[in-house]
């Protein structure tokens, strides 16, 4: 079967002042339709840059990005971006960031509505839908991130550490609804994040890169029927095998870390 | 001040706290008065042709209002000098809003552009009176050139300066979610930048204010420039205070509109931002 997105290849090299920089060395990643890859790895890893050229912001210096088997092409609403900075539109409320995406693909006033409202709903933001984003709090912001990434209904969504600038209360109610989310609607997400524990938390499969310039070091299946499944990140964090799968995750980035 | 607006901001104490500073300013320009009318009552002390008393003032404000003086009355000559503002401002706005976002959107023209410009931007506004009344005579056009000339380096560069600094993160979201370029600079670039373009206007609006009446003492035979030199001519204090104070308090009003117009146009700024103005 073909895979949903394959990143086939893919390098990069920056060009500095005094020479070139290797950000990524070539790596291969495919993602199959509904599946919860998160990429784990030291910070430096490139695996931001790795998502931005997923995503279509930034050209690879070689290899390429296939969807359904066909190349990508630029950044568009079939592969949408949840940022760890939010970059909610500021001047604009809650439900017109929304409806960003669908005014822009020229939707249909009535459906706009609807869709709006759907993901208000889905998020918990009802209440909100008149507030601009400054007068939200950090965890309220991403939920409209993610509610206006979702709204397009993307075939893809491509997550940069989104629960990376929150406090840790914050982050594990969202943690706990992206899981709920997650086995509900069977999302294609491209995750990224330094935190061991939410890569198997959230993923089908964990994908653990080397230190820069980067490559993908190994890939670890997290099985969909675990017994913690479903429960609270605190519970689930208790059961042999969830921790057996962090230590044996740890493991290997700590290799990274320390090895000069 | 946007205490009025702030969803902060509430209970007594604040409208206190709002209110007590205009007391505190409003009492400081009543003593200035009382000590000008003091130094003009006491005889011998200063004499009526340096400094003459407040009444006098007032007496020929309303004087200045019913007849005319140098050609028109003080509406007529405030109505010229706020048309050649106007005319220069308004061509200031429409060339250097335009040009300030191209600038900032495109790279290379910037390259092309800003020498010549930087040049141009330390010869001051009056050193272009000469040659302004040399190619348009002493008309409106030279008038409204020399506006044009201290307003526009004020529009177009913090029109630039605003554009250049919003965060490029957000014109990444959009294009993930479909937005092409032009869209991305209407709908989310340009609201983002709207209040540093304000803040450029309001220097431009009163750089073109003070350039105007500075080349109205100089060239033209009406507006409130032209007012206050005749004033000199005429030996007439009075004539001069009356003047200078409509220009002061014209030029406040602009600013007050403009404040006003900002804070309409953006109602989803912080509160914290709107505080500092």
């Amino acid at each position: 079967m073909t895979p949903k997105m394959e990143i086939r290849a893919v390098s990069k090299t920056f060009h500095a002042r005094g020479g070139e920089v290797a950000a990524l060395q070539p790596c291969d990643l495919a993602i199959g339709n509904g599946e919860f890859v998160t990429v784990v790895g030291p910070s430096g890893c490139g695996k931001s840059t790795l998502m931005m050229i997923a995503a279509g912001l930034e050209a690879p210096s070689s290899g390429e990005i296939l969807v359904d088997g066909k190349p990508a092409g630029p950044a568009g609403p079939r592969r949408t971006v949840v940022f760890q900075r939010f970059a909610l539109f500021p001047s604009e409320t809650v439900a017109d960031n929304i409806a960003f995406g669908l005014r822009v693909a020229g939707l249909e006033r009535a459906e706009t509505e609807r869709r709006v409202a759907e993901q208000l709903d889905l998020m918990g933001l009802t209440r909100f839908r008149g507030a601009y984003p400054h007068e939200l709090s950090g965890g309220m912001q991403q939920r409209v991130a993610i509610a206006r990434a979702l709204a397009v209904r993307p075939e893809i969504l491509l997550m940069d550490e989104p629960f990376g600038a929150l406090d840790a209360q914050t982050r594990t109610v969202l943690q706990e609804e992206v899981s709920r989310l997650q086995r509900e609607l069977h999302y294609t997400v491209l995750f990224i994040t330094h935190s061991v524990e939410e890569a198997v938390y959230l993923s089908d499969r964990v994908v653990v890169m080397s230190k820069g310039p980067g490559r993908i070091k190994c890939e670890i299946a997290v099985p969909r029927d675990a017994p913690w499944r479903g429960l609270e990140i605190e519970e689930a964090g208790n059961h042999a095998s969830f921790m057996q799968l962090k230590r044996e995750i740890w493991e290997l980035i700590r290799a990274e870390i320390v090895r000069h | 001040m946007g205490q009025k607006r702030g969803r902060d901001v509430s209970g007594r104490s604040a409208v206190r706290s709002a209110r007590e500073p205009v007391a505190w300013g409003a009492a400081a320009v009543g003593l200035l008065l009382l000590l000008w009318w003091l130094a003009t009552a006491i005889p011998d002390l200063v004499p009526p042709r340096v400094l003459p008393s407040p009444i006098d003032v007032v007496l020929r404000f309303v004087a200045l209002i019913a007849e005319p003086f140098s050609g028109a009355t003080l509406l007529g000559h405030a109505v010229v000098s706020l048309e050649r503002w106007g005319i220069g401002v308004l061509a200031a706005i429409a060339l250097g809003l335009p040009l300030g976002i191209a600038l900032a959107w495109l790279p290379p023209l910037r390259a092309v552009v800003t020498p010549g410009f930087e040049l141009l931007r330390y010869i001051p506004p009056f050193a272009w009176v000469p040659i302004a009344v040399l190619w348009f005579g002493a008309t409106t056009t030279t008038q409204a050139a020399i506006v044009f000339i201290a307003a526009f380096p004020a529009c177009i560069i913090n029109t630039q300066l605003a554009v250049a600094q919003v965060d490029p993160i957000l014109a990444r979201a959009a294009r993930t979610l479909g937005a092409g370029s032009a869209r991305t600079l209407a709908k989310v670039v340009l609201p983002v930048a709207a209040p540093t373009i304000f803040t450029g206007l309001r220097i431009a609006f009163s750089n073109g204010w003070m350039a105007l009446v500075g080349a109205e003492l100089v060239v033209g035979k009406q507006g409130l420039g032209f007012l206050i030199s005749q004033g000199q001519i005429n030996d007439s204090a009075s004539t001069i205070l009356v003047g200078m104070t409509t220009i002061g308090v014209l030029g406040t009003l602009i600013d007050a509109v403009l404040q006003r117009a900002q804070r309409l146009a953006l109602p989803w700024r912080p509160a914290a931002a709107r505080r500092f103005e």
